[in-house]
């Protein structure tokens, strides 16, 4: 809505009507439709009359008593994307090689992280660097340019696809021949990063620094024992990187140009990959899931609150009472005398909220409440809450899912 | 799994070190570490070997001993020499079949490079992140990787092989008084004590709080950023739907779902 | 006659048998671990035991008490005389007619005896049980014909070899379950056994109007820890449980068996016989383990309990409410057997079930069992300027804080109960971070390892401090401070200082004036007794003299003082959480609302979470501490009513507060 707003600037409005103000010349002169031209004759630019409106039409302000187009400047969202200004480096004195996690084929917000530690380390050394990004098989990443990509190694064929960590370490072995990279950094990540980058330190010996989180070209803090102490040394070549280590690029764009490696390694591979497995939400232990969907004593129909955490991909949750009557088995139970869970999202269908329930999903980030009672305790915790019998909401939150799952599957098609 | 006949033979090394409580700092059995041993005893009870390189005296390894066992093998060497060398010459003179480690220890550098570095110097392949391992079969073994959130792959490594165990593989069964305090400590020096240089030149100290990363709006207008700045305090104070038809809060109940990326 | 000839000789068969399956029944006994007990001074006390601290808790039922001493008395001294007139041939009219008089009195002893078990109450075991008041009755019957005519009432050869022969078939009826079941493990082993229990008990602090609840100490260096085998058990442990008349007290006390959950205590300790002698329990004739059908137990001396002969969950049942010890007539020790019980579990095999190894895992390793960041143990109190004794090192009163530092519902307690101590202006201080949990829930969850070093900690952070007193909101940890931590003092130390309840405590300072209170205002109020504060300490009378300074009428409940029913949240039972028919709690709060009460006060945060837990509707449940807090006139110092110009301060305030 802001962005609709015009924005007056009452400075250059006053300038504007002020003739013998120093700066009203140059003010005027801006997209103005009227010069005097070499002769002395007024020109008229008919294209630069008027501004274009909010649906892309262009508009002439005919009160032109209210000034210049100064004066009615249109907010950022409203005007075109900005072309970001394009970092180029011609000849990179060196590399520094980034292996992003790739998680779904494109760039995730750890690796983003990474490239832009990458590009402060170019910043505090000496000499041009080009961030190469290394990446296995087939990627859906269209933003490599705007992620600060400079080079990018995509080493792509049908070896790559899958759970391949050897065949990658063999080609990121050979990636450190050829390009001998001043800095390797990897995402610290369970998705890939921590793997591979263990076994490429492994590999070519060196002893990387782990979940860095503050890293400059000189030092690098790294978490140690579990989390608990913070270890600071001296920069390695090899770095594993927690997230947020470093802002994002998001000012530039870059050349993204493609590397190849000049031979190819052919490795035989011993892990044998034999595919995902599939595992029902409700198998996840409670203490592990992401996302609870959890009733007490406020659901009666048992046989849609299953459906609603099927068809949601939830793991079902209980509130004691629940247990206690029999619905649900122990183990389910969260709470302070059942389990503390880490979910981000919770959500609690009909649970009032005792304070030992309370205690145990104190660390979840994003809670639910859908009740019909609007004064207890889990409303008050709540993120969101929906004063609402709780069979009305599950039902149509089925509904939801259900035709939202629908939709991706035609969208894949 | 159930130790069978196929098991019988199996030799085992699981890799313990002390662990420490997140809260208290306490010296503890590693819950990763203890979920090895677990595995362990569940494959082979017989040809599980317990192994640590350190201190034999450190109280900790009592709570590996009290899941059972009846002795844990110690290499003992100084508080800052490098565990790898001496395990790798211990674990290349008496080759077992199955090498389990956890995934990062919880105390000291917690760099997770143990199996990584064991499998490289012992030349076995090194699979990481393991829940379970589910057969053996022709010299080799079927495995559950674990994955995040619950999820697993399956693999298949030929014996023998070093494993990482995850926090998803089987609870550790309880840590008994008893058989704790009567296990027996069979500590011998380690053939080779390398000291770790490298980590003589850190510093450590207990962990600062990172700072959480601000949403930053890089936005063009102090509109934009007056809106970036107060939006999300409106959205989090605890937005209460009532009176609507259920479809209307379900909707927004979902798009909250979506936004989070919990719906896949 | 024959009967002449035949009686001594029967008699004394009877006696030799009797007498070679006692010296049988002792061998097995002796198998148990070695115990030192003071044998003679035990035997010599042993008949004062019997007839006042035994009758005492007999007399709780009169109908019972009554039978039982006429049946008893009876019994013992026709016994006597008997022996006398029969075997020793004594021709003494007068003698003759106190057997006489004793027979009769066993006669209508046994017949009430026999009135109880025509319809006999399902706690009672029933099988040779429902023999015994007719043996009696033969015993009586026929010893009272036979002695007549040594008496001189019949003539000599009265009813001629047919009566004759009806008496020896009556006496040899008789003696055979008086005298050669007493030996050979009939129901009337209780006679014997009971008395030498009695006599060797291992709690003698018992007798005598004294308490004795505190567990006994593990030796953490011995090569088996906690029971495992009935062997296991201490000499006198095996001796208590041949004592069991299984009357069924304990069964009809106990919350885990009225919960439907798999624990008899009285079955339990039949199983405990089976397992000492060797055998199955299908003879056993009471109330099975709720859920588990009687017959399929089979145990012996030399075999492991729980392999068998009692499942764990039995074991696990248990909240250790102690309401079985405080209800047996036989005095004998369920919680001490089933604690050494789970002690092997716990120690020996590591199957302390459910978030019993993580509750133990995280007290070893944080000093609370949630795990929680023991430096932020203090937290609660950010607001509260408490003084803690690593800076004043000194102070009248400790405040033991106790777990409930971490939980919130419990925070309520404490911050209330602070109110009062400052109120009334008592010095006292904490131990801040320095204090550890008590152990209370390791050692009922049989962790002795765990709880001795909790408990060898604390004591260590409180010998560098010098106080009187300590006090606490939390009657386990008063409990253990009490009564179990004088064991773990370093050679040469004892405590000295005094543990007292918060409500003890606030009692005092009411009764000395320190505080000032107004009326209570609200509805009827009943009084929950937790069991660690009374049945293991005997405090019944200071919560509920409490409870009236404020001008409440207690609206007691049935089982109230040493009958109360525990709320569930004992032992480890929620830790353990063994499944059940129904909650404790729910049922202990179907009886506060059978008293109308529309608030409970407790004076225990783990009663509190536990009946908190019930869903409502249901009656408030306050600790005594909050309400005290909510009654207290506040001020500098103690209004008197006299002193108008005092009050008045005070009556604006409260104005400004209700417009506030």
């Amino acid at each position: 809505m802001s962005d609709e707003i015009i924005r007056r600037d009452p400075r250059a409005e006053w300038i504007a009507r002020n003739r013998l103000h120093p700066l009203h010349d140059a003010m005027q002169q801006a997209g103005a439709a009227e010069t005097r031209g070499p002769s002395g004759l007024i020109r008229r630019n008919p294209h630069a009359v008027g501004f274009i409106g909010p649906n892309g039409i262009k508009r002439i302000d005919r009160m032109n008593g209210n000034g210049p187009a100064v004066g009615g400047r249109r907010s950022a969202g409203a005007a075109k994307e900005v072309e970001l200004p394009l970092h180029k480096v011609e000849n990179p004195d060196y590399y520094v090689v980034v292996v992003p996690d790739m998680v779904g084929g494109r760039l995730s917000g750890h690796d983003r992280d990474v490239i832009g530690q990458a590009h402060k380390l170019i910043r505090e050394g000496e000499g041009a660097g080009a961030v190469l990004a290394v990446v296995f098989g087939e990627h859906r990443e269209e933003a490599f340019d705007k992620a600060g990509v400079d080079r990018l190694l995509n080493i792509t064929g049908e070896a790559y696809e899958g759970y391949t960590p050897e065949l990658r370490v063999a080609a990121l072995e050979q990636v450190e021949k050829e390009y001998a990279p001043k800095y390797w950094l990897l995402p610290d990540s369970v998705a890939a990063g921590f793997e591979i980058g263990c076994r490429l330190a492994a590999r070519i010996g060196e002893r990387p620094a782990t979940q860095a989180w503050q890293v400059s070209s000189d030092e690098a803090i790294c978490r140690g024992a579990g989390g608990t102490t913070d270890i600071t040394r001296k920069t390695p070549r090899l770095m594993l990187l927690a997230e947020e280590c470093a802002e994002p690029i998001d000012e530039t764009r870059h050349e993204v140009l493609p590397l190849e490696l000049e031979t190819s390694v052919s490795v035989q591979a011993v892990i044998q990959d034999c595919g995902q497995v599939a595992v029902d939400p409700n198998a996840i232990p409670l203490g592990e899931a992401e996302f609870i969907l959890s009733a007490g004593n406020g659901v009666t129909d048992w046989n849609q609150f299953h459906q609603a955490a099927e068809a949601l991909g939830a793991t079902e949750g209980a509130s004691r009472v629940a247990v206690d009557d029999g619905n649900m088995p122990r183990f389910r139970q969260v709470g302070a005398t059942g389990t503390w869970v880490t979910a981000r999202v919770y959500v609690a269908v009909g649970i009032s909220g005792a304070v030992q329930h309370l205690q145990g999903i104190g660390q979840c980030d994003k809670v639910i409440a859908i009740n019909t009672d609007v004064g207890c305790d889990m409303v008050k915790r709540a993120a969101l809450s929906c004063i609402a019998d709780s069979g009305e909401v599950m039902a149509e939150l089925i509904r939801l899912a259900n035709a939202y799952r629908q939709e991706v599957v035609e969208n894949a098609a | 799994m159930q130790p069978d006949k196929q098991n019988a033979n199996l030799r085992i090394a699981a890799l313990v070190s002390v662990g420490k409580h997140p809260g208290s700092g306490r010296a503890r059995r590693a819950e990763q570490d203890a979920r090895a041993v677990e595995m362990g005893l569940a494959m082979a009870p017989q040809g599980l070997e317990v192994l640590h390189a350190g201190d034999p005296h450190a109280e900790a390894l009592r709570a590996y001993a009290g899941m059972g066992l009846k002795k844990l093998r110690i290499l003992q060497q100084g508080e800052n020499a490098d565990a790898v060398p001496a395990l790798s010459q211990y674990l290349s003179e008496t080759k077992p079949d199955i090498v389990l480690t956890g995934v990062r220890a919880e105390s000291g550098e917690s760099s997770g490079m143990m199996a990584y570095l064991l499998g490289e110097k012992l030349g076995m392949p090194v699979v990481t992140r393991i829940a379970e391992i589910v057969s053996i079969d022709n010299g080799q073994a079927n495995l559950l990787q674990a994955l995040p959130r619950g999820q697993r792959r399956a693999l298949r490594v030929p014996l023998p092989f070093v494993a990482s165990v995850d926090m998803a593989a089987a609870t550790p069964r309880q840590s008994a008084f008893g058989p704790a305090s009567r296990a027996e400590m069979e500590a011998k020096a380690a053939d080779v004590e390398v000291l770790d240089e490298v980590q003589a030149s850190w510093s450590e100290a207990p962990a600062r709080k990172r700072p959480k990363r601000l949403k930053v709006v890089k936005a063009k207008t102090a509109a934009d950023r007056f809106k970036a700045a107060t939006a999300k305090s409106s959205g989090d104070g605890g937005k209460v739907l009532r009176d609507k038809p259920a479809s209307e809060m379900a909707q927004a109940v979902f798009d909250l779902l979506l936004e989070e990326g919990v719906i896949r | 006659m024959i009967l002449d000839w035949l009686l001594p000789v029967l008699i004394s068969v009877a006696l030799l048998l009797a007498v070679a399956g006692m010296l049988k029944r002792i061998s097995l006994w002796r198998a148990g671990q070695p115990e030192k007990v003071s044998f003679f001074s035990g035997l010599m006390a042993m008949p004062r035991r019997y007839l006042v601290d035994l009758h005492h808790v007999v007399e709780r039922d009169k109908y019972m008490s009554k039978t039982h001493v006429a049946t008893a008395g009876g019994f013992v001294l026709s016994m006597v005389l008997i022996l006398a007139v029969h075997l020793f041939g004594v021709e003494n009219r007068w003698v003759n007619y106190a057997l006489l008089g004793a027979l009769v009195l066993m006669f209508v002893g046994a017949l009430f005896v026999f009135k109880r078990r025509l319809n006999p109450p399902s706690r009672l075991s029933k099988g040779p049980w429902m023999r015994l008041p007719k043996s009696l009755l033969m015993f009586a019957v026929s010893f009272f014909i036979a002695t007549l005519p040594a008496a001189g009432i019949l003539p000599e050869n009265f009813g001629g070899w047919v009566l004759a022969a009806v008496l020896a078939a009556g006496i040899v009826w008789g003696m055979g379950e008086l005298l050669f079941g007493m030996g050979w493990g009939g129901p009337m082993k209780h006679a014997f056994a009971g008395s030498l229990h009695l006599a060797f008990h291992r709690r003698p602090e018992r007798f005598g109007g004294g308490r004795s609840t505190g567990l006994k100490p593990v030796d953490l260096t011995a090569a088996k820890l906690g029971v495992e085998k009935p062997t296991d058990f201490k000499w006198n442990q095996l001796l208590g449980f041949d004592a069991c008349v299984q009357c069924g007290k304990c069964e009809a006390m106990c919350p885990a068996f009225a919960a439907g959950q798999p624990l008899n205590p009285k079955k339990l300790i039949q199983d405990m016989v089976v397992g000492l002698a060797g055998g199955s329990d299908a003879k056993f004739a009471g109330s099975p383990y709720p859920g588990i059908e009687v017959g399929k137990a089979e145990g012996g001396p030399n075999k492991t309990i729980t392999e068998g002969l009692v499942s764990p969950d039995t074991l696990w049942s248990c909240t250790t409410c102690r309401a079985c010890v405080e209800e047996c007539p036989m005095m004998i020790e369920h919680v001490d057997a089933i604690v050494d019980m789970r002690r092997f579990l716990t120690l020996e095999k590591g199957s302390t079930p459910n978030k019993g190894a993580e509750v133990l895992d995280n007290l070893i390793a944080t000093d609370n069992p949630n795990g929680f960041n023991p430096g932020s143990r203090m937290n609660w109190a950010a607001d509260q300027n408490l003084r803690v004794m690593k800076d004043v090192k000194e102070a009248e009163v400790l405040f033991w804080v106790s777990d409930g530092a971490f939980d919130m519902r419990s925070q309520r307690i404490l911050r209330a109960f602070v109110k009062v101590l400052k109120a009334a202006n008592v010095d006292f201080a904490v131990l801040g971070d320095e204090e550890r949990d008590s152990g209370d829930v390791a050692r009922r969850l049989g962790d002795d390892a765990t709880f001795q070093s909790l408990a060898k900690r604390n004591i260590a952070a409180m010998s560098q401090y010098k106080f009187q007193r300590i006090v606490t909101t939390d009657p386990h940890a008063f409990h253990c401070l009490k009564n179990e931590y004088a064991d773990f003092y370093p050679e040469g130390q004892k405590p000295d200082y005094e543990v007292l309840h918060h409500t003890t405590f606030i009692n005092e300072l009411v009764k000395a004036g320190a505080l000032s209170l107004e009326e209570f205002k609200g509805g009827t109020v009943t009084y929950h007794d937790p069991c660690y504060l009374g049945r293991y300490n005997g405090e019944y009378d200071s919560p509920r003299e409490l409870l009236n300074e404020l001008g409440i009428e207690v609206a007691e409940m049935e089982r109230s003082g040493f009958r109360s029913r525990c709320c569930g949240g004992g032992g480890g039972a929620p830790i353990t959480d063994i499944p059940g028919e129904r909650r404790i709690a729910d049922m202990r709060m179907a009886e506060i609302k059978e008293t109308g009460a529309e608030l409970v006060a407790v004076g225990c945060q783990q009663c509190t979470a536990m009946l908190e837990g019930v869903v409502e509707p249901r009656a408030e449940v306050k600790d005594i501490a909050e309400l005290v807090a909510d009654a207290l006139i506040e001020g500098d110092a103690p209004v008197s009513k006299k002193n108008g110009k005092q009050a008045k301060p005070n009556a604006d305030k409260r104005v400004a507060e209700e417009i506030l």
